[in-house]
């Protein structure tokens, strides 16, 4: 249970190439219940190298969730750190960039006014603040939605000003939790093309949480496997498919059999979940 | 209903509220007419309206609204000024929220109005009396949509902000509040609504002040058709700053 | 703050607050600071409490009102639930009447009582119609609301099962819709308890309102004090047992 980091079978646990700008170094984040301590996240480390997209990808439960919050700084890691390049994270940091799961864009401000809204708290001048917010409203394609409100865009849509949002304040690190879980099947596959091209053209190095292993074969240089609580990196699978990647990659014979790997992997952690939610339920007498 | 046209079926129900009403007021002078209701008991309805005239043109109905609606002014600024400060307070703090919320929703069922008489002693027969009754009576419905209107704000809203290191009081006026504006509002407007009914019922009861005071008077002097002519522009006062204040509610919550 | 026992905190806090507020009241009916008796000593409220509870007055008073009340709810809140159910239930007559309902609900209604005092006299007759005036709008209102956002899926199951009106009544509609009644029932009761005392006040020879009217002209403060204490409370016990019986949550307005 102590210090086992990772790669049981070897594969590999720092960056594949070029400098990791963020390191993840053996993080452990318990929780205090009536009964019992839980730990959510057992001695988690890995790195995530320049331009790279890694994608952290485990059953529900496993501490994914936990995990963002802690390398964004929101949560406090009861043990180890978070390093960007060579920096100690301690707390919320304009090096590392969040996108949450949930509607997250402000109802209250147009489109414009959120991509703008960190720059703003920043004390960036006005006229700088317009060219950015233009620029990253054309990247995610939402060219002339300055003035909608959010309430006037599709989910994805929204999604997309929340990304804009995070990358216009110029993070090393964008940090993704689930972006894509409140959309639709189509909806996700266009936004996950749209994704991979902005990172491309950012060489934005990119930490991805996902459930779905479509998702994260379909984005990423390197896919980190994460068993079912404790949360420890079970392990890391390298994604040699050929970029520039679009959605039509999940047509081809290499895709699914890196699904079926990841699969394979996945299945015990994830019944082993379910067996334990179904344990929870309060049962009929 | 289904197979009318469109333009017919939306102006329907319209007519038939306004036909329903006008026959309402027909029937009800032809049965006065006919003798079969006492007109000293129910004035024509053609005579209040005519009364109408009168009212407003000797009964200063002018400065009677003005004097109404300066309290009702006074008394909408107390009300959101303290209910949404009270309300961020208690939503700040968590354990005075606990310890409060059901005391504040248990004021909210209180008959509050009915402090006016403890109210004419300690302000006197004044407008003091009626601001404060209005006042009252306002604040409790304020306060709780302030404090739910907070406690509604997304999580993961104040996660954004904290993830762009916000200070607490940028996460307060950049997030905090904007999100929960809307339900202040809502508690706001629900706050006044109460004010204004309890201010002109006041200025009824202790005979001071603005339009209240007009429908007491005409009682008093037993003027009949005139007295159901005020009641009924009090009415009309009313329901147009209801109907106001609904369209700003939606306009505001459009814009929001 | 939230280590510990919450509960306890809370317990505590309420007793500091409501220590806090009884002391600061007592400093200020001792300092003479105020017009004498405008805030008179916890000591001489509790004695007009007290007094209160063995007055025999005050019982027929409180049971005058409470009648009145209550006829007042019955009327006005079964005049109210029809009203509602035939607007709620039919979308042309919800759609031409139902606004003069909505805007008329938030108007003073105690303007009426100079001609509800000519229509039923100056009797409980004038109180128990300003009751039943004040409950008929909210009541009306939320079973409109209520009958209209019935699922219309419950509709159309029972209709699959060949419900008979009466069974769609008494299987479908009414318990889809008793969270809105008894919300009906709830704010219709607060406003009839408003209607009927204020009207008192205004001109009567018996019930709550009056003898808060009484002690008003004898300038009897304590007696007010503890009459309006009573009456808040009792008030407030019965909109908490409605939301209790309707597992409704008393801090919903």
């Amino acid at each position: 249970m102590t210090g086992g980091s990772a790669g049981e079978d070897g594969s590999t646990v720092e960056a594949a190439g070029g400098t990791p700008v963020l390191r993840v170094e053996n993080i452990v984040k318990r929780f205090v219940t009536d009964s019992a301590t839980v730990t959510a996240v057992d001695h988690v480390s890995f790195t995530v190298a320049q331009g790279e997209v890694l994608s952290i990808i485990g059953p529900s439960g496993c501490g994914k969730s936990t995990l963002f919050n802690v390398i964004g700084g929101l949560a406090e890691a009861d043990e180890g750190r978070v390093v960007v390049e060579g920096r100690l994270m301690s707390g919320p940091d304009p090096a590392i960039g969040m996108v949450f799961q949930e509607e997250s864009t402000f109802p209250w401000r147009t489109v414009g006014d959120n991509v703008a809204f960190a720059l703003e708290v920043a004390g960036m001048a006005r006229a700088e603040r317009t060219k950015r917010v233009r620029h990253y409203l054309e990247l995610v394609g939402l060219k002339g939605f300055e003035q909608h409100h959010p309430a006037q865009l599709s989910g994805g849509m929204r999604q997309r000003v929340a990304i804009a949002r995070t990358l216009a304040f110029g993070p090393k690190v964008l940090l993704m939790d689930e972006p894509f879980a409140a959309l639709d099947e189509q909806t996700r596959l266009l936004l996950g093309d749209k994704v991979l091209q902005i990172q491309q053209e950012l060489a934005q190095t990119t930490l991805l949480i996902t459930h779905s292993i479509a998702e994260a074969v379909q984005l990423s240089d390197r896919v980190l496997v994460m068993t079912y609580r404790p949360g420890r990196v079970k392990r890391i699978v390298d994604i040699k498919l050929p970029r520039p990647r679009t959605a039509e990659i999940i047509g081809s014979k290499d895709f699914g059999l890196y699904v079926a790997e990841i699969w394979s992997d996945l299945r015990g952690e994830a019944s082993l979940g379910m067996k334990d939610a179904e344990a929870h339920l309060p049962q009929a007498e | 209903m289904a197979n009318r046209p469109l333009a017919e079926a939306k102006c329907l129900p319209a007519a038939l509220g306004l036909g329903g009403l006008a026959a309402v007021l027909a029937l009800t002078e032809m049965l006065i007419r006919l003798g079969w209701v006492n007109r000293f008991i129910v004035p024509l309805p053609s005579e209040v309206f005519v009364s109408f005239e009168r009212i407003i043109l000797e009964e200063n109905v002018l400065s009677r609204f003005l004097a109404t609606a300066g309290e009702a002014l006074a008394a909408a600024f107390l009300v959101s000024l303290t209910g949404v400060a009270l309300g961020a307070f208690l939503h700040r703090h968590r354990l005075l929220r606990r310890a409060c919320e059901s005391w504040v929703a248990g004021l909210a069922a209180a008959p509050l109005v009915l402090l006016y008489p403890l109210f004419l002693v300690i302000f006197g027969r004044n407008a003091l009396t009626i601001v404060m009754i209005g006042f009252v009576s306002g604040l409790p419905p304020a306060i709780l949509k302030t404090v739910e209107g907070f406690a509604g704000t997304p999580k993961v809203l104040l996660d954004v902000g904290r993830s762009f290191s916000l200070s607490p009081s940028q996460l307060f006026w950049k997030i905090a509040f904007p999100s929960a504006l809307p339900v202040i509002f809502v508690g706001v407007r629900l706050g006044l609504m109460f004010s204004l009914i309890n201010i002109v019922g006041v200025e009824f009861l202790i005979n001071f002040g603005g339009l209240g005071q007009l429908v007491n008077e005409l009682a008093e002097r037993y003027d009949l058709a005139a007295m159901y002519a005020a009641i009924c522009f009090v009415i009309l006062v009313s329901v147009f700053f209801f109907i106001a204040s609904e369209k700003l509610e939606r306009w505001l919550l459009r814009s929001a | 703050m939230t280590s510990g026992c919450p509960a306890l905190g809370v317990g505590l806090l309420r007793l500091a607050i409501l220590g806090t507020i009884l002391l600061l009241w007592e400093a200020l009916a001792r300092s003479g600071l105020l017009f004498r008796d405008v805030v008179p000593s916890l000591a001489k409220i509790a004695l007009a409490l007290g007094h209160l509870g063995t007055d025999p007055d005050f019982y027929r008073n409180l049971r005058g009102t409470a009648a009145e009340v209550g006829v007042s709810l019955a009327i006005g809140g079964s005049i109210g639930v029809a009203a509602g159910l035939l607007l709620g239930g039919s979308r042309l007559l919800g759609k031409a009447f139902e606004p003069y309902i909505h805007y008329l609900g938030p108007t003073p209604k105690i303007i009426f009582f100079p001609v509800m005092i000519m229509w039923f006299g100056i009797g409980p007759g004038s109180k128990i119609a300003m009751g039943a005036l004040s409950c008929f709008f909210p009541v009306a209102l939320i079973t409109a609301a209520g009958m209209r956002q019935i699922d219309e899926v419950l509709i159309r199951v029972g209709r699959s099962f060949r419900a008979r009106p009466w069974q769609m009544a008494t299987k479908i509609y009414f318990p889809a819709m008793r969270y809105p009644l008894l919300n009906g029932l709830r704010l219709g009761f607060g406003v009839a308890v408003i209607g009927v005392l204020l009207a008192e006040t205004k001109m009567s020879n018996q019930g709550l309102g009056f003898m808060v009217m009484q002690s008003y002209s004898q300038f009897d403060m304590p007696g007010m004090y503890a009459l309006l204490l009573v009456v808040f409370a009792l008030a407030i016990l019965v909109n908490a047992t409605i939301s209790r019986l309707g597992g409704l949550d008393s801090t919903q307005h």
